[in-house]
């Protein structure tokens, strides 16, 4: 809320010199901060006209699409109904009866060995 | 210079920055030719073929009183660390559902969990903004409490998430609403180094998640509320390696995918997306059309990769996890309609290191563990 300055003020002021009230504080640090701000978007253009200069000798996508169909074969998957192998067996520890002083529980195997 | 030259100067560098990231996404999109999908498509491949019942809820680990917020698997296979709103970090041998700890935290707001490498230690952090650490070995208190053994301190935010280097069981990266990550040393507490902040590549707004590569433990990568994910090397601090575009909301979960060079996201835009770690291109786009209105759409809250990346796991905020073959971008399954499946939202989600089983957790306070249960052929 706005107050008038001169209710505020107990005692007179000089005149200052500038048309506006000096807040050299203020000021300071409004320059410091635009100034590292401005610094930081420099280093940012740097970096981004960098970025575009890589650009223009990158590949494209197919080239990262193929090493990921790729990647994902001949790699045996405990959890893909059909895994190149070997099967490791302990995979089936899931399924199997648990030896627990707590529980009686056991859960059935349902796999591709019980026949 | 005088404020308001410096004021113009600022407004014409940041119009530069803004034309020269439009400019970069205009390029960046005629490098993206194809996606995974239209790519295995033209190969030949098609989907995976699950029945209902392949993948079954085998386990269901109750024990904590509140929403559980998040897990980690040990190495050794068959140990899980959960976390709870109930303010307790339990310790879960999978295998035999009991438990083997039940930690009760100082701090109850806790968010995030991680087994150390060698299974001996938990870490956890949340709203009290530090990283507790607690070996499991140690003598308990009065109370049948496990004190506390360490408190990494120096974050000015929540953590959100935390990891362990795979192969350093002294170092853990963490993530934070004070919008960086920080790589600590857990056996002095020190910040080794501290990943955005004050510098210009940071993340701009709180970091949800973190995860390292396990095929190169120097970069990781991490996913905040500013949309974005980023590459970090742990050795530069001082910038991003990358800054990956494309999601539409805050960035809730990132995981490396198994070949180590490229990384999943999932995000509040209720998609997940694949990119490639070293073009930056976004490979793939996992969404699925939701019935309900606009306000119903369920976000994406944790990801993982099956063992050979085939498979990726997602879990949302609807109680779904949609099973998607990552080279078709089709759902294969959806554990969340199965026999057993949670009741509220999946939180989290982790793969046994064997990649044998998968665990989920839940807002309904249950962990479930997920194996193949189905008939299995071995080529």
């Amino acid at each position: 809320m706005a107050t008038n300055g001169e209710d505020a003020e107990p005692e007179a002021r000089p005149q200052p010199s500038h048309p506006r009230p000096l807040r050299r504080t203020g000021d300071f640090l409004g320059k410091h901060r635009l100034s590292a701000a401005i610094s930081r978007l420099n280093q940012e253009i740097q970096y981004l006209q960098a970025e575009l200069d890589e650009i223009e000798t990158m590949k494209p996508s197919s080239e990262a699409c193929k090493a990921v169909v790729l990647s994902t074969e001949g790699k045996s998957d405990a959890l893909l109904p059909v895994t190149p192998g070997p099967e490791n067996p302990a995979w089936h520890r899931w399924f199997q009866r648990v030896p627990s002083s707590h529980s009686r529980k056991w859960w059935t195997h349902k796999g591709s060995d019980v026949s | 210079m005088s404020v308001a030259e410096l004021k113009e100067r600022h407004i014409a560098a940041t119009a530069t920055v803004n034309s020269l990231r439009e400019r970069l996404k205009q390029r960046r999109q005629l490098l993206l030719d194809t996606d995974v999908a239209a790519f295995a498509k033209s190969q030949g491949r098609s989907a995976i073929s699950f029945n209902s019942t392949d993948l079954i809820c085998c386990r269901t680990l109750q024990g904590h009183t509140g929403k559980v917020y998040s897990l980690d698997w040990t190495p050794e296979r068959n140990r899980i660390v959960s976390a709870s709103q109930d303010g307790r970090l339990i310790v879960w041998n999978a295998l035999t559902s009991q438990k083997t700890h039940a930690i009760k935290l100082q701090c109850p707001w806790v968010m995030t969990c991680a087994f150390a490498p060698n299974g001996q230690s938990v870490a956890c952090g949340g709203l009290d903004s530090a990283c507790s650490i607690f070996n499991l070995n140690s003598q308990v208190d009065r109370d049948g409490n496990i004190p506390v053994s360490r408190i990494l301190t120096g974050h000015k935010g929540y953590v959100y998430s935390c990891q362990y280097v795979p192969d350093q069981e002294t170092r853990l990266i963490t993530s934070s609403g004070d919008q960086t990550c920080v790589l600590w040393d857990v056996t002095t507490g020190q910040r080794i180094s501290v990943f955005g902040g004050e510098f210009p590549s940071g993340h701009t707004a709180d970091v949800l998640s973190v995860s390292i590569n396990s095929s190169n433990s120097n970069m990781f990568v991490s996913g905040s509320c500013d949309m974005t994910a980023r590459l970090w090397d742990t050795r530069i601090a001082s910038r991003a390696v990358g800054t990956y575009h494309g999601h539409q909301g805050d960035v809730n979960t990132v995981k490396f995918f198994p070949d180590g060079q490229r990384f999943g996201t999932g995000s509040d835009d209720s998609t997940c997306r694949l990119y490639d770690m070293r073009t930056g291109h976004q490979l793939q786009v996992y969404s699925q059309q939701h019935e309900g209105d606009d306000n119903d759409v369920p976000i994406v809250t944790s990801i993982a990769f099956s063992i050979s990346g085939r498979l990726l796991f997602a879990g949302y905020s609807s109680g779904d996890c949609y099973v998607w073959d990552t080279l078709m971008a089709e759902v294969v399954l959806n554990l969340g309609t199965s026999q057993n499946s949670h009741e509220a939202r999946i939180s989290c989600l982790g793969l046994s290191s064997d990649g044998s089983a998968l665990c989920t957790g839940s807002w309904d306070k249950n962990l479930k563990i997920w194996a193949f249960g189905g008939h299995r052929k071995v080529i």
